[in-house]
């Protein structure tokens, strides 16, 4: 399937979080990122390194400048269930501004066309490593890795690119 | 869903001799497994891995442990707050009663589960593993789809003695939220 590009408008789809109450709630896409400059960032995997060492801390490092150049949201979607999204988004006391949210059955991640089969490491169909940057629903931005690699699609790439 | 099970071998290495004599009943009649089960033969082929860090994942070349070199679910709730902690307030007890080993199966990813697993400060009483794409659970048709909960497919919450592969007592709770059979209290009657 071809995936996200430059240019494309995003499709809507649910994403769900654990709220304060552990109960589950969904969010549309479009609900957040409507009339708005946002970024959405893709992980492999909660709990693993390059995603959770690096990549995720870029971004939470960086979001008071990405909100100072116009960036109005920065969600963090992984193919996770959203009490381990939770989970992992408290691993990060420090975090102020990204927010995690769950695709558990990888069905927003596979719109995009952005799936990625781990099943050999154990851990199934996730979410390429990935960082768009949209802007009322159009794609501005698709830095997409190839591999398991932090190339593009760090925060620092982003506000490069800004 | 997390679920436990004991395992208890001989003295001597795994594959050792049966136990000869029968504790406790199933209480279901529609899955798989019951008690008299050879657990490696009702999940044949499957493997399970083991909860482990990325790290350990990558040394180990992402192994997988076969379900026979076992026995000769995170974050939610219930498995957080009452079923893993009730194995592990009883540990002692458990060795006190010759158990080997108390395994934790749930349907998740190794590494979502060393976390949890980490967090709960379980790893020294309990060994977890995954069971990421449910075939384990599925093989003793002890699946559960939990898509309506957004957890897609899962397991029920259960528990069981094992005896050189062998299913000696198996409880398995009427829902999954429930805590009413598969607690330690309730399995260490039946050993």
């Amino acid at each position: 399937m071809a995936f996200i590009r430059v240019g494309d408008t995003i499709p809507d789809g649910i994403l769900s979080y654990a709220d304060q109450a552990h109960q589950i709630q969904n969010v549309s896409v479009h609900s957040l990122a409507a009339g708005k400059q946002v970024i959405l960032v893709g992980v492999p995997g909660a709990f693993t390194p390059t995603c959770g060492l690096k990549h995720v801390p870029g971004f939470i490092e960086k979001a008071e400048e990405l909100k100072s150049k116009g960036i109005s949201e920065i969600i963090l979607i992984s193919v996770n269930d959203p009490y381990v999204m939770k989970a992992w988004a408290q691993s990060y006391p420090e975090d102020k501004h990204v927010k995690f949210f769950s695709d558990s059955s990888a069905t927003y991640i596979k719109n995009l066309g952005l799936e990625l089969d781990v099943s050999d490491r154990g851990i199934g169909i996730r979410s390429q490593r990935f960082a768009l940057l949209i802007d009322d629903l159009k794609v501005k931005i698709a830095n997409v890795e190839s591999g398991g690699q932090l190339k593009v699609s760090s925060a620092e790439d982003m506000l490069s690119a800004l | 869903m997390a679920s436990n099970i004991l395992k208890r071998a001989t003295s001597s290495v795994l594959k050792s001799r049966v136990e000869s004599f029968l504790i406790g009943a199933s209480r279901r009649s529609y899955a798989s497994v019951a008690v008299g089960t050879d657990i490696v033969s009702a999940a044949p082929d499957v493997s399970l891995q083991k909860a482990r860090s990325w790290d350990e994942g990558v040394s180990s070349n992402f192994s997988t442990t076969s379900v026979k070199d076992i026995f000769k679910g995170a974050y939610t709730g219930v498995c957080s707050q009452q079923h893993v902690p009730s194995y592990q307030k009883n540990i002692d007890k458990f060795k006190a009663k010759g158990i080997d080993s108390v395994i934790c199966v749930a349907v998740n990813d190794p590494y979502v589960l060393n976390a949890w697993a980490e967090k709960l400060q379980a790893k020294d009483a309990i060994e977890f593993y995954g069971d990421f794409d449910g075939n384990f659970h599925k093989s003793l048709e002890l699946g559960k789809d939990l898509s309506v909960a957004l957890l897609g497919p899962r397991s029920q919450r259960w528990s069981a003695y094992v005896v050189d592969g062998k299913v000696k007592s198996l409880n398995v709770e009427g829902a999954p939220s429930d805590f009413k059979v598969s607690g330690a209290e309730v399995i260490l009657e039946q050993i």
